[in-house]
């Protein structure tokens, strides 16, 4: 295509509504898929609606046929051997530059090439993002003048690389000196993509490592694996031994129904250990749960062996024994301490609470399994035999446990969408919860 | 304030020298007149200058007595005594140790009445730079007499020290000092190993493990420390250390095999395990439930010979490398002609004149009649000594290049040996916590009144404190008396000697600022006592080369000129150290990093690696 043609086009595109109805008006009778006027605008008016997530939603299921789902959504058709992979991504996307010289729609094949990423696994792919970017014409919609560079030129286009670049950000993808530079070319220095691409740059470095407790991002998918990593970010003591109790039961055998032969998995330090040995056995231990925790996208539920917290005069003052250093006086004898002037300590109100004993993560959170865990736990706390051990399981109401399972076996990678559904149904019930 | 009063005994008792505290019957403790020590009083901005000066001397007969004695053995040492063959085989030779006892080595500070050589400190510590030849040697001579029969000196009835002392003393018996424990290192509390008390209440019954003892495979008796069961003056039965003499013969004394150490090879090092060892009550070495008071005053009586066994040890060493930079030619000069060669001589002898300084005075002051106590004096030049010795031998590696490295030559085996010098006898970190904390609990007590009066808000005090600290900024001259028409330092040391005086009374301030500041609460303030201690160190090294060169060139000795010179470098290195110390132990002080030391370890030891990224790591 040469130049003179691309701004010819482009500018013919803007005219009028300017990008908004570009598709619905001239897009629709070229594209290959029937002409569908509504579903066209509303497939605009969903760009400019100020959702959390940029690229439109696709279309409900129930109420459209199959093919009319977007425009180009044919050169997405599955390959021979079914696979989805970055090659056959690839493909699709030069299949489309191919075969529209003209690059018409491409605002639209962007949007749908942005929905299927998930699918073909390369969201987090930055050359497939950049190649996504190629696809623009460029130079077209470079501001020529100071008006174009104050009111939004082309605003449908600016707004699909910005989509594209919020997509990266919500996946994480950092853009490199070639994202910057299809950029420039397409939009030019003066531009809301642009915009968007100097503040990723600025605050990704800040922001990528902002987590002192970083989880993996590719999460185990063995329930065992995910709770002992769980586990692990929850236990500040490196000391801190992860015992799995029970393992589950292979998923072919017969009793995968019984609930009780789940995982149980436990974490428990050193230093937890001792302080249980000397807990008083006329006090009663608590076993409370489920209490949830979000791994990315992943909930494990945990439940904790916890005490009261001592009233105050039943503490131990804990006092330095006269014969104790060999080497030198553990205490000076003298009548005064630090002065006021000299405590750089801040004055905290700081809530006591009980101490925890132990944490554990298991498949099921019902009493039988979790007593289970507190006979495993007494082998290495033999102090635990003569403590009563009370149950306080709050909430675990079929529902709980049914998220909870379908999310430790996990099913089988879930359609692009439902998945999304799934997620947001359990979320509502974790708020629920 | 009743745990007060019984606190303040036990300190007491801890910081009165050993035969002090064991002769309680015969000295009521508390009302006993404080021993007043020089150290100590540094802590108060003040030189007790009758303890330090004129630097101590020997009459002529004890010179010649000592030499009597020095000249054999130290001819049997640079003859006889094969290091290397010791080293590598990891063993001392049979004929050698035969020789150290017939040479009366293993008797040395044993009375004459039992058959030892009955040396006074001064002596021993003279025999000490001798014996510090051969690492090995000294380590096993050393721990069989500075502590694995110090206790039956110290604390030993009549009866106990006729029985053993002449056997140990002849070497006829070796004495080991079996305290460490597999999860007792310091802490007394933690001591697995137990005694109880046989049904006929005539033996104890020994049960436990000790490890690192050194000698523990060739000794026959042993001073063992276990925990017992003792009743206490409100009835209540509590568990406390007791010290017992156990013979190899008493049965069930076993003993690992030797282990393999980085140094001091040819000493003997093993675990030692008592099953049912079956001791007689008579073995009970001092009080039972006494054991931690005889564990601690053998430990702080041991420490001041390292001084001089380190000197004797940096004098050959400078002997050795300076006939290796003399001969040794690059670009047709001597190793000798080149200034970073120069300047590494002048560090080892500054420091080996320092410790033997230091080494010696503290002997003297232990000479001196009555129960002089001079742990921190001791357990100063243990830190100095073993640092000294750390730094030196590493400095001689650097002279000597490649073949300081090379096995085939002696240097890299007195690098192995000199570490440890830094681990036992109380690390020097324990050691310097030691050194500040009792010097603090001296000052402190002295001090309470004022710090009372200061905090109460009383005019007079505060009036009084404030203009002294506006004279002092104003810059004031310190004059403690050094110098001066009736002074004890010579003329010719007047430099150092106002430097001195100037530490002593600015560290006097920084303590009561420092007492002011914290109280008791200093004990938790690791790296402010880390500071003290280091600047006491300095002040006691700089009074002992003081004194000792100017005795020197009173006395008219041979080469009291380079003495002076070693003096001087020293007290002026000393001086700009305390300075930079005392400066960091200032409230805000731009050269005190101490918070942001403790954030990177605390960071450091949560994760429990080391957290930088990789400098090859990029952003994104």
């Amino acid at each position: 295509m040469s130049w003179a043609q691309a701004i010819l086009l482009a500018r013919g595109l803007s005219r009028g509504w300017g990008g908004i109805c570009s598709t619905a008006l001239t897009g629709a009778p070229f594209s290959q898929v029937p002409p569908q006027a509504p579903r066209g605008l509303r497939c605009s008016a969903a760009a400019h609606n100020p959702d959390s997530s940029l690229v439109p939603r696709p279309p409900e299921p129930p109420r459209q046929p199959v093919k009319a789902l977007a425009v180009h959504e044919e050169l997405f058709r599955p390959a021979l051997d079914g696979t989805r992979d970055k090659a056959n991504f690839v493909r699709a996307v030069q299949n489309f530059a191919q075969y529209n010289v003209h690059k018409r729609g491409h605002v639209d094949f962007i949007y749908l090439a942005l929905r299927k990423m998930r699918e073909y696994g390369v969201e987090r792919d930055l050359s497939v993002y950049n190649l996504l970017l190629d696809v623009f014409p460029k130079e077209v919609f470079r501001p020529r003048n100071i008006f174009h560079s104050i009111f939004l030129h082309y605003p449908r286009q600016q707004e699909c690389g910005i989509a594209v670049l919020e997509q990266m950000e919500n996946h994480g993808v950092m853009p490199n000196n070639e994202t910057e530079f299809l950029l420039m070319q397409i939009f030019g220095r003066k531009s809301y993509p642009m915009l968007k691409l100097v503040r990723m740059k600025l605050w990704f470095t800040r922001f990528k490592n902002i987590n002192p407790f970083p989880v993996p991002r590719d999460l185990p998918q063995d329930p065992v694996d995910l709770a002992s990593l769980a586990l692990r970010h929850m236990e500040p003591d490196l000391s801190a031994r992860v015992t799995t109790y029970q393992m589950p039961l292979p998923k072919d055998s017969p009793d995968t129904m019984d609930p009780t032969e789940t995982h149980i998995v436990g974490i428990q330090s050193p230093e937890q250990q001792s302080a249980l040995a000397r807990h008083d056995p006329a006090r009663p231990i608590f076993v409370e749960g489920p209490f949830s925790l979000w791994l990315r996208d992943k909930c494990v539920y945990y439940h904790i062996l916890r005490a009261d917290l001592l009233p105050p005069e039943e503490r131990e003052v804990e006092e330095i024994p006269e014969e104790w250093n060999l080497y030198y006086p553990m205490q000076l004898d003298l009548a005064y301490g630090r002065s006021g002037w000299d405590d750089y300590e801040f004055d905290i109100d700081e809530v006591e609470e009980g101490p925890v004993f132990a944490i554990c993560v298991a498949g099921a959170h019902d009493q039988a399994t979790l007593a289970k865990w507190i006979q495993g736990l007494q082998e290495t706390n033999p102090a635990l035999a003569r403590i009563p051990v009370v149950f306080r399981l709050s909430g675990s109401s079929g529902e709980l446990l049914a998220s909870s399972s379908e999310l430790e076996e996990p099913p089988p990678p879930p359609p692009e969408g439902q998945e999304e559904e799934e997620d947001s149904q359990q979320r509502q019930q974790q708020g629920q919860s | 304030m009743s745990g007060c009063g019984l606190f303040l005994c036990s300190v007491a008792a801890r910081f009165c020298r050993a035969p002090a505290a064991f002769t309680v019957s015969r000295r009521p403790l508390l009302t006993s007149p404080p021993s007043r020590a020089f150290a100590k009083d540094l802590f108060l901005g003040k030189i007790q200058k009758k303890e330090v000066f004129p630097f101590p001397e020997v009459s002529q007969d004890e010179l010649k007595e000592i030499n009597q004695f020095v000249g054999p053995v130290e001819k049997f040492f640079t003859e006889e005594v094969d290091s290397r063959k010791i080293d590598q085989e990891g063993k001392i030779p049979d004929e050698t140790l035969e020789k150290l006892k017939s040479l009366g080595l293993f008797g040395m500070q044993v009375p004459e009445e039992y058959g030892g050589l009955g040396l006074s400190n001064t002596m021993y510590a003279r025999l000490g730079e001798v014996i510090g030849l051969d690492a090995s040697i000294a380590v096993t001579l050393a721990a069989h007499q500075a502590i694995g029969l110090k206790g039956i000196i110290l604390a030993g009835s009549k009866e106990q020290k006729a029985r053993y002392l002449p056997r140990l003393a002849s070497g006829e018996h070796v004495a080991a000092f079996c305290l460490t424990e597999p999860a007792s290192g310091s802490d007394a509390a933690s001591i697995r190993t137990r005694a109880t008390l046989s049904a006929d209440k005539r033996h104890y019954i020994l049960n436990g493990a000790k490890v690192w003892i050194t000698n523990g495979g060739l000794a026959n008796v042993f001073t063992v420390f276990a925990k017992t069961e003792v009743v206490d003056s409100d009835g209540s039965v509590k568990d406390k250390m007791t010290a017992f003499i156990v013979e190899r013969d008493f049965g069930g004394v076993t003993n690992g095999k030797p282990e393999d150490k980085m140094g001091i090879r040819g000493s003997n090092t093993c675990e030692v395990h008592f099953e049912n060892t079956r001791v007689p009550v008579e073995n009970v070495l001092g009080e039972v439930g006494g054991g931690f008071k005889v564990a601690m005053n053998i430990l702080n009586s041991g420490r001041f010979s390292m001084g001089s066994v380190v000197a004797g040890m940096l004098k050959k060493l400078i002997e050795m490398t300076a006939e290796y930079a003399c001969t040794r030619k690059q670009f047709n000069r001597n190793l000798s002609e080149f200034g970073l060669i120069q300047e590494k001589f002048a560090l080892m002898a500054q420091k080996a004149y320092v410790m033997e300084s230091m080494a010696y005075l503290t002997a003297a002051m232990l000479d001196a009649p009555g129960f002089p106590d001079c742990s921190i004096e001791a357990a100063m030049v243990k830190v100095f000594s073993s640092e000294g010795a750390w730094t030196c031998v590493s400095e001689a590696l650097q002279i000597l290049g490649g073949s300081g490295y090379i096995r085939d030559y002696p240097y890299e085996r007195l690098l192995r040996d000199s570490r440890i010098l830094l681990i036992f006898e109380g690390t020097n970190e324990i050691l310097r916590m030691y050194i500040a904390l009792t010097g603090l609990q001296h000052a402190g007590r002295i001090l309470t009144a004022r710090v009372n009066e200061l905090k109460r808000g009383n005019v007079t005090t505060i009036m009084e404190t404030v203009g002294q600290r506006l004279r002092d900024s104003l810059g004031r001259t310190v004059d403690l008396g050094l110098t001066g028409k009736l002074g004890v330092v010579h003329p010719s040391l007047a430099d150092g000697a106002h430097k001195l005086e100037e530490n002593v009374y600015y560290f006097g301030r920084s303590v009561e600022t420092l007492l002011l500041r914290f109280g008791k609460a200093i004990v938790e303030e690791q790296l402010v006592l880390k500071r003290v201690a280091n600047v006491l160190v300095n002040l006691y090294g700089m009074t002992a080369v003081l004194s000792r060169a100017s005795r020197s060139i009173r006395l008219g000795l041979r080469d009291h000129d380079h003495e002076v010179l070693l003096a001087n470098i020293f007290c002026s290195e000393a001086y700009h150290q305390n300075l930079f110390t005392l400066s960091q132990l200032d409230k805000h002080s731009p050269e005190n990093l101490d918070e942001l030391v403790k954030k990177v370890s605390q960071q450091i030891l949560e994760k429990r690696a080391y957290i930088c990224t990789h400098p090859l790591d990029r952003a994104p």
